[in-house]
């Protein structure tokens, strides 16, 4: 070894054996090496007599860089020595043959040759086809050496392929400008050749070297996309490929070779008319029998991915092709092709590069349209059913994960509906274009699926259930009702049957479900109502073990009950027996300590029954025993819980908490079923107990006033009985009020604001005098609890608090903009009201003018034109309201009807800030119409000339005022806005 | 030949390759292994750094010597020198940088040049990063090259022995093989948002079903 060798040694060697001094010496030497202007030659002649294998690996690489970085700038004979050598070597000569030490470099391990081809295609790169155009026709007499040199040459093509031409990799345009020359130049001057060698040397070798041809097949299958296809598809090189696939006996390796080939010619991009004659001239249904050989092989995965491919061709042949130009014989070799490829997809690992619901569906689309399908199309329309029911059938390995829902289960759960949506777009375009096929399929799905063995059945049954759910998707109303076709059959099966694996979680659902989809149908053929009955009300539905399933039976069954109410009047009675012990539990149950939250509570149950027994076609006697049955145990519940709760300590007392909310709930959700004209109007006696049911239940405020989830459910009730007692709420509301104003947190005040939100809505100035009585005391809280100005979020405040505050002053605005707009505004004034006038207009203006959320700004400006038109009098006339004409037109109309809106923040391409200008524009109509001169002489006179608006252009503006047309008062007050910002500059600010 | 001269040990060890552009995690995530030493800000590997990560399996213990190679052009060293006699690897993206991945088939192509057919995994590294750029179904290399591909998060742990149980089963040819003992990791930095995870695995399953985009689309550009 000489001193570069062993340097090249060390700085290759991390083992940490070498010394840090000595490898930094090396390192620096061989760099200094690098750069000595005689680089190149000394690595040609190491590569020629040295056979370590790193300082062969670097002379390449070396000569690698310094051809990339610095070809332009060598000398041509140095360029013309590189090029020799390099070739030499490639091509397997040496410079002595007899010379024992001479090296080769193509007996030694692939890496070296990869990295040889590496810098042969550098010089591709920059000679090929100007300086160095023979480099390919040199190559060919070459490969008669053997299998070596023939080896190098197609490394070299694969390296051309992969550095230069592949658009795998990001390419700059320069390269693409470089590959696009190389690939004209070979096609003008060698392709032809280097194919015929290509057909020579697979010919020769495909015994004795397999693996060869192989690799020879690899790079014709890089280079098929840009060469003249007819090289390849004519009847030698075909029936070559062909029979290199078929011949049982060789390598798969071999076989696969070839097939990837013929894939490659299949998927060239041609026009529609010459691809079909090309794929036709294939006779590809000679290999259909190779994908159905045992195994995994590497031929099958080969053929496969030709055939999927081939398919894929074909059908867009097929699509594109007019009926003359050859349509016909493209739907042929589809359904030649179709069986294959329904065998690939079921049995085989699907090539990556297909999806097969993409090409289903297009299959699929080309029946869209056609009056009748034919035989074959049948047949293929059952295989796809088929492909889909594997396909979305989950695994056995994850039953019980997915029975009790852990994490594996549910990822396993969220893969599947994600995975299933395409299939099921697929199966109801197939459900459209062929109906009877689908139901019958389905139908022989859920009869198989009953029988199938225990370690299937569970997803054999869920995956039928699917089917047949999704198909609901695509049936319109009328088929739904009337039972088109096989549901007629399919239904009343679905009613009547009790799979053996009803316990498993998914399978329950799925059924209930799918029942539910086809509610229509039992409404339209009332004899199946006891059966659906049954499903919802037995061990399959509300009675299932699994609590997750019994909610989603009860809140199932109630959608149910809604839609068949009329028609289950004589079934009241057994339904009510059947569901006493789910009745009995529910309230047993704690609901805080429940592992299940959100909508599926359970409480649907309730709603249910009172949705039924609710009807006016309920008997008054019975629906006064029914009902009384109902709400009398669950108040004689509440009483005691409350009685107890006197008498025991604050702990004992927590244990009936959770019961007594879950009381309400029941109660609450069981009065859904009853209208305020059954209650009120026809049948008093049963709005007299819920008039008794709202008594004990306000009773909860008084024992437990600092609960606050007891708090927020006999509010809601509260709202319930608002709805359906009307007027008659009245006597109770003193007493709600008074005790739910004893709370004053913000989230608190919040629900209080909202029920009176509702009340007023709903009975106007009927709610006058409890108003009267409220508002002063809710002010004062309000304007105790928020900020004067913005409520603001800085560091080191919490956030949750912040939130919560928002919510109360977003409820608080619209809690007066209520008031105002249902005519209660004189509340305002009431004596009681005190000092909480002036606060809450300076409360109002603030806001009008700065609030971050436009419609607060809106509303509150509603607000302010309501109170103008309330309040406003004539100048020359007493006021109403001491102060509020001076205040309106000295703050309000300036600041929120000019300043706020010149503000450069006030963005007229937003549209909620455009109505919001609207409301302002509106404003200062009312204004102007309630204080006529008054307000001009502030408005025009003061606000304008403040801001130096053109004299002109204030004139402009009070003559549009005085106009009866709102709509061009807007567009006038908007460009003057725009004139007075841009003359403006942007420089002042007004606030 | 024994290149390089690793100290030997008495059970099965492996060369592994890190490679990927520069930044996008490769030191950190052979660093979470506390036979490595610990490292939290960037400095760029300059040439390769090897680290011997032990592992150990129903099999026995193994070794992995992971060459942890320079991302960045200017500090290459030996560049795909180091790559010689490589026995399985590792392409690092980042996926809150499309051009990390952008370049995964120019650093798959030199790698193989090198190391014809050893086992690849491809990693997504900084999951655990709010604003990714590549969305778990935009990852579609892996299919088009047999890789495995595991979307990872050096500093929080996440999937941290995925990849290297894929490899080890690989190279012992057992798909049964696993881990009977957690290596040491280094504590996670931050927490990674499991729920936001497990919807991009649902994605990338999903993915797995669809077809690959055609060459000339550019999903990125």
């Amino acid at each position: 070894m000489d001193d570069l060798e062993k340097a090249i040694v060390i700085s290759f060697d991390e083992s940490g054996a070498v010394d840090s001094v000595l490898k930094s010496q090396a390192v620096a030497f061989v760099q200094q090496i690098k750069e000595t202007p005689s680089v190149c030659s000394i690595c040609i002649e190491k590569l020629c007599f040295c056979k370590l294998v790193q300082v062969q690996f670097w002379c390449l690489q070396c000569l690698h860089e310094v051809l990339r970085a610095k070809y332009l700038s060598m000398m041509p004979g140095e360029k013309s020595f590189i090029r020799k050598s390099v070739f030499g070597m490639a091509c397997y000569e040496s410079l002595n043959a007899n010379d024992t030490n001479c090296v080769r470099l193509l007996d030694g391990p692939a890496f070296i040759k990869n990295k040889l081809a590496q810098v042969v295609v550098t010089l591709i790169y920059f000679e090929y086809p100007l300086i160095w155009p023979s480099v390919f026709v040199d190559f060919l007499p070459n490969l008669s050496k053997g299998a070596a040199v023939i080896d190098m040459f197609s490394r070299v093509l694969n390296a051309l392929d992969d550095e230069l031409i592949s658009l795998d990799y990001p390419r700059t345009g320069d390269e693409l400008a470089v590959a696009g020359r190389i690939k004209d130049a070979m096609r003008a001057q060698c392709v032809p050749q280097i194919v015929g060698a290509w057909y020579d040397i697979v010919l020769m070798y495909r015994n004795s070297d397999p693996e060869l041809c192989a690799s020879v097949l690899d790079s014709m299958r890089r280079y098929i996309s840009w060469i003249d296809i007819g090289l390849i598809v004519n009847d030698a090189f075909t029936h070559l490929l062909f029979e290199l696939m078929l011949v049982d006996g060789l390598p798969d390796q071999l076989r696969a070779a070839a097939a990837g080939v013929v894939l490659a010619v299949v998927s060239k991009r041609m026009d529609p008319k010459p691809k079909l004659a090309l794929l036709q001239s294939l006779q590809m249904n000679r290999v259909f029998r190779l994908v159905a050989r045992d195994g995994d092989s590497e031929l099958v995965s080969s053929v496969a991915s030709l055939l999927t491919g081939y398919a894929t061709e074909v059908l867009e042949c097929s699509n594109s092709l007019s009926l003359e130009d050859g349509k016909g014989v493209s739907l042929e070799l589809l359904n030649e092709v179709l069986t294959s490829v329904f065998y690939v997809m079921q049995n085989c690992e699907v090539d990556s590069a297909f999806s097969i619901v993409q090409f289903l569906s297009v299959y699929v689309g080309t029946m869209k349209g056609l009056s009748t399908l034919t035989e074959t199309q049948l047949l293929h329309v059952g295989q796809i059913l088929e492909v889909i029911r594997a396909q979305i059938q989950f695994d056995p390995m994850y039953r019980s994960n997915l029975d009790v829902l852990d994490k594996i289960g549910r990822e396993e759960e969220d893969r599947m509906v994600e995975f299933r949506k395409d299939l099921f777009v697929l199966l109801r375009n197939i459900g459209r274009v062929a109906p009877d096929v689908t139901q019958m399929f389905i139908r022989n799905s859920l009869a198989s699926a009953v029988s199938s063995s225990e370690d299937r059945n569970v997803e054999e049954v869920e995956a039928a259930l699917s089917l047949f759910y999704e198909l609901g998707e695509s049936l319109s109303d009328d088929a739904m009702r009337n039972g088109s076709g096989l549901l007629q059959e399919l239904v009343p099966m679905l009613l009547s049957t009790k799979f053996p694996c009803h316990s498993n979680r998914l399978v329950a659902l799925v059924y209930l479900d799918t029942i539910n989809r086809y509610m229509k149908f039992v409404l339209e053929n009332t004899q199946y109502i006891p059966m659906a009955l049954c499903a919802f009300l037995d061990e399959r539905g509300i009675h299932h073990p699994n609590a997750n399933v019994s909610r989603r039976a009860s809140y199932l069954f109630m959608r149910g009950v809604k839609l068949l109410k009329a028609k289950l009047v004589p079934y009241i009675e057994t339904i009510l027996q059947s569901l006493q012990d789910t009745v009995a539990q529910f309230t047993k149950m704690d609901s805080v300590s429940k592992e299940f939250s959100g909508s599926e509570d359970g409480s649907h149950v309730f709603e249910a029954i009172g949705l039924l027994i609710g009807m006016e076609d309920v008997p008054l006697e019975k629906q006064s025993d029914y009902l009384s049955a109902m709400l009398t145990p669950l108040c004689r519940q509440v009483e005691v819980a409350l009685v107890n709760a006197k008498s025991q300590n604050h702990e004992g007392s927590l244990a009936h908490i959770g019961n007594i909310q879950q009381i309400i709930v029941a109660i609450n959700a069981l009065s859904k079923g009853f209208s305020q004209k059954l209650v009120i109007t026809s049948r008093p006696a049963i709005g007299l107990m819920f008039k008794q049911t709202l008594d004990i239940l306000l009773e909860i405020l008084v024992v437990f006033p600092k609960i606050e989830s007891l708090r927020c459910k006999v509010t809601s009730f509260i709202h319930r009985m608002v709805e359906t007692l009307g007027t008659s709420v009245f006597p109770y509301l003193p007493k709600a009020l008074e005790h739910l104003l004893t709370e004053s947190e913000p989230k608190e005040l919040v629900g209080f604001l909202v029920l009176l939100n509702q009340l007023i809505c709903k009975f106007g100035v009927g709610v006058h005098d409890i108003l009267e009585e409220v508002y002063p005391i809710i002010a004062s809280r309000v304007f105790n609890i928020l900020p004067n100005n913005d409520i603001l979020s800085g560091p080191g405040s919490c956030t949750e608090e912040i939130r919560e505050l928002q919510e109360l002053q977003r409820t608080f605005f619209i809690f007066l903009n209520v008031i105002a707009t249902h005519n209660l505004s004189s509340v305002f004034l009431s004596p009681k009201s005190g000092g909480s006038l002036e606060l809450m207009m300076q409360f109002l203006l603030h806001a009008c003018c700065n609030h971050k959320d436009i419609l607060i700004r809106k509303a509150c400006i509603q607000i302010f034109v309501r109170l103008i038109k309330d309040w406003g009098t004539d100048p020359n006339g007493e006021e109403k309201v001491p102060g509020f004409r001076s205040f309106i037109v000295g703050a309000f109309a300036t600041n929120c009807c000019l300043y706020s809106v010149l503000d450069k923040s006030f963005e007229f391409r937003d549209a909620n800030t455009l109505v919001l200008f609207g409301e302002i524009v509106m404003a200062q109509k009312v204004m102007y119409e309630k204080f006529g001169n008054l307000f001009l002489l502030h408005f025009v006179s003061k606000g304008f000339s403040n801001i130096h608006c053109p004299q002109d252009l204030a004139e402009q503006y009070c003559q549009k005022l005085q106009e009866n047309d709102i709509k061009a008062l807007k567009s006038f007050y908007q460009s003057l806005i725009e004139k007075l910002r841009l003359q403006q500059n942007g420089s002042l600010v007004f606030r | 030949m024994a290149l390089p001269n690793q100290q030997t040990v008495d059970y099965p060890s492996f060369k592994l390759v890190i490679v990927g552009d520069g930044g996008t995690g490769k030191t950190t995530f052979v660093k979470r292994h506390l036979t490595g030493e610990f490292e939290k800000k960037y400095e760029p590997t300059i040439g390769v750094e090897v680290h011997p990560l032990d592992f150990f399996t129903n099999c026995g213990k193994i070794r992995f010597y992971c060459w942890d190679t320079a991302g960045q052009e200017k500090f290459g060293g030996l560049r795909d020198g180091y790559y010689i006699h490589g026995q399985c690897a590792i392409i690092m993206f980042d996926v809150t940088a499309r051009l990390t991945y952008k370049n995964v088939p120019t650093w798959h192509r030199d790698l193989c040049r090198v190391c014809e057919n050893i086992p690849i995994v491809l990693c997504g590294n900084k999951v655990d990063v709010k604003n990714r750029q590549v969305k778990a179904k935009q990852v579609t290399f892996h299919r088009k090259k047999n890789l495995q591909y595991y979307e990872i998060s050096a500093k929080s742990n996440y999937n941290f022995e995925k990849p290297f149980l894929y490899l080890a089963r690989k190279l012992a040819g057992d798909p049964n093989l696993h881990f009977v003992e957690s290596p040491a990791l280094a504590p996670p930095e931050v927490q990674i948002d499991l729920a936001a995870q497990q919807q991009h695995e649902a994605e990338l399953a999903a993915a797995a079903s669809q077809p690959l985009p055609d060459d000339d689309d550019e999903a990125f550009d």
